[in-house]
């Protein structure tokens, strides 16, 4: 594993979308390195925190040695995070975790709830460039809080809002019907058929997902999650991150994860507690 | 200079460290993933807590940040004493850093089956007894009560020739009542301290962010509370007393050793910073030389009891 211990150097800071902030900063070495669904442990210096924070990388760009990474302020981390700006250095453990598995010429419908999104622009970007047909299906309460669809160049962008300002209104995973009603076969039978699933969103968002999905036919393999737990480490010492595995017992999101197959999980375990 | 000074220690029974830095349990996991590790500065590991069968540890949410702490409550996720010595120990073996295992159970034929399972194995250089977890069901119990502490480590002294440090819990009214206890029963040093029962409720939802409630508190919020129980120990008993609770820095180590520690071991900031074994070990090396100490022994404030040892 190659992990970056050097500072990044902040170079740019903006809000893409309501009150979320982008951060980008320049770290060559990290930005050769991860892959999409990755993510790194962000040290935080604000008072009486201690642990690192985990964020996904939402893009990065090899070529000019940056990384992204897009997230609302939530506590002490965030909003220390939020206030680093241009010139300022961050300290970062990473590229950790699995990223999503890619391989495959299937189409994709990528589906992100609320800050969800924020490890999509850099995915769809890798899909794209393999040649596949993405969808990328958006949900956020209202229109504010979308990240614009210029950030998702090469898919076709569907949106849904809770309060009906944009796209369609209601949650995000009533699109899944609609956009599967695009492909010949999306349950998979024959040749050509099928299509791959990748989310990332809050846990109620997952359960309903997997829902439809079990209703609709198509198999849970063909689901990747990017998983969002509370983390210590990230590098599977501490044991924190635990998921519920299907058959028993818990597998961990920092090292098995964070994209992991929906089949591996135990739906039925699976608590909404990570996302207060 | 610092290269030269000497910074070992005798944890008993032939295990000598050549650093006094090791890396708490659970905190390390068994060695092999904590990256960025420099395992040249430590002075030994102690592995995650092992138990004879396999567990699979608690329903998450698991950990939760506090005011400079963390909690958890991980109920021993480990793939049981088994595993760890078909798969595990031979690679230790090839290491140069001494491996200390964390024993683990419900009752005392548990840790006495772990241990003996354990003697004898090359790779494993300690045992390190867990009478001190607050996180499963009766994890407590032999940390609390002398007399239980006591015929605990009596128990495993009778089945292995390994040194021998038991994990004390600072959630008791006199820590070195159980140490003394310990001490007499057999061990070779005690390791002070384990956690402190804690918890943080969340208010939005009005339960407890812990699946199980409560969990055991850590990181430098405890650090002086940590210190206060090895300035007491290490006046009271004869054997090494390894220092353990929130230590960050340097300054944090020589404070241990100041007070009379032994050794000390690095927990929480294992998750932070993963560099920081490397760092303490020189920051206490460059203290030495600078003060024209030469070794660990002199550092002590009231060195009387750590002659025995160094």
């Amino acid at each position: 594993m190659s992990l970056a211990l050097a500072p990044a150097l902040v170079v740019e800071r903006s809000t893409p979308m309501g009150d979320a902030i982008e951060l980008v900063v320049h770290h060559p070495t990290s930005a050769a390195a991860v892959k999409p669904g990755q993510f790194f442990q962000l040290a935080v210096a604000a008072p009486q925190t201690i642990l690192r924070r985990p964020y996904s990388a939402a893009w990065a760009d090899p070529q000019g040695g940056r990384i992204g990474f897009i997230f609302n302020v939530v506590g002490a981390g965030s909003g220390w995070l939020a206030v680093r700006h241009e010139g300022h250095e961050l300290d970062l453990l990473g590229p950790l975790g699995r990223g999503f598995n890619l391989e495959g010429a299937r189409p994709v419908i990528c589906m992100a709830g609320g800050l969800g999104v924020a490890v999509f622009p850099g995915v769809v970007q890798a899909l794209v460039a393999r040649k596949r047909r993405v969808t990328m299906l958006l949900g956020a309460r209202t229109s504010s809080q979308l990240l614009p669809a210029d950030r998702f160049t090469g898919a076709d962008v569907l949106t849904a809002t809770d309060d009906g300002s944009v796209g369609y209104q209601g949650p995000v995973v009533d699109l899944l019907p609609l956009t599967l009603g695009r492909f010949p076969s999306p349950q998979g039978q024959g040749r050509g058929g099928g299509v791959d699933i990748l989310t990332c969103g809050p846990t109620p968002m997952l359960q309903a997902l997997i829902e439809n999905v079990r209703q609709l036919g198509l198999p849970l393999e063909s689901i990747q999650v990017a998983l969002e737990t509370p983390m210590g480490c990230g590098v599977g010492t501490c044991l924190g991150c635990a998921i519920p595995r299907t058959g028993g017992g818990y597998l961990l999101s920092c090292i098995e994860g964070p994209c992991v197959r929906a089949d591996r999980i135990d739906w039925g375990r699976m608590t909404d507690a990570f996302h207060g | 200079m610092a290269d030269r000074v000497d910074l070992s220690v005798s944890l008993g029974r032939g295990l000598r460290l050549r650093s006094p830095v090791m890396v708490a349990s659970g905190t390390f996991g068994y060695g092999f993933d904590a990256p960025g590790a420099d395992r040249t500065a430590l002075g030994a590991i102690v592995t995650k807590g092992t138990t004879p069968g396999a567990r699979e540890g608690n329903a998450p949410t698991r950990i939760a940040e506090t005011p400079s702490a963390m909690l958890n409550a991980i109920g021993l996720q480990n793939p049981g004493v088994d595993h760890v010595v078909r798969v595990y120990a031979p690679k230790w073996a090839t290491w140069d850093v001494p491996v200390i295992v964390n024993v683990a159970g419900d009752a005392v034929d548990d840790y006495v089956a772990v241990a003996r399972r354990l003697d004898g194995v090359a790779g494993v250089a300690g045992l390190e007894l867990n009478i001190s977890c607050p996180n499963v069901a009766n994890g407590l119990q032999f940390g609390v009560d002398p007399r239980m502490a006591a015929q605990l480590t009596a128990r495993v002294r009778a089945v292995t020739r390994l040194s021998l440090l038991v994990k004390l819990t600072p959630n008791v009214t006199d820590i070195v009542a159980v140490g003394r206890a310990v001490e007499d029963a057999g061990a070779d040093g005690v390791s002070a301290i384990n956690t402190y029962l804690g918890m943080a409720i969340d208010v939005r939802r009005r339960r407890p962010v812990l699946s199980r409630g409560s969990g055991g508190l850590s990181g430098p919020a405890i650090k002086p509370l940590a210190l206060h129980a090895v300035w007491e120990l290490a006046a009271a008993l004869r054997i090494p007393v390894v220092g353990v609770g929130g230590i960050t820095t340097a300054t944090d180590a020589l404070e241990f050793l100041l007070a009379g520690a032994a050794a000390v071991q690095l927990g929480t900031v294992n998750y932070v910073r993963p560099q920081a074994v490397r760092e303490i070990h020189d920051g206490i090396a460059a203290y030495i030389a600078a003060h024209d100490l030469r070794h660990l022994g002199a550092l002590p404030i009231r060195p009387a009891r750590m002659e025995a040892h160094v």
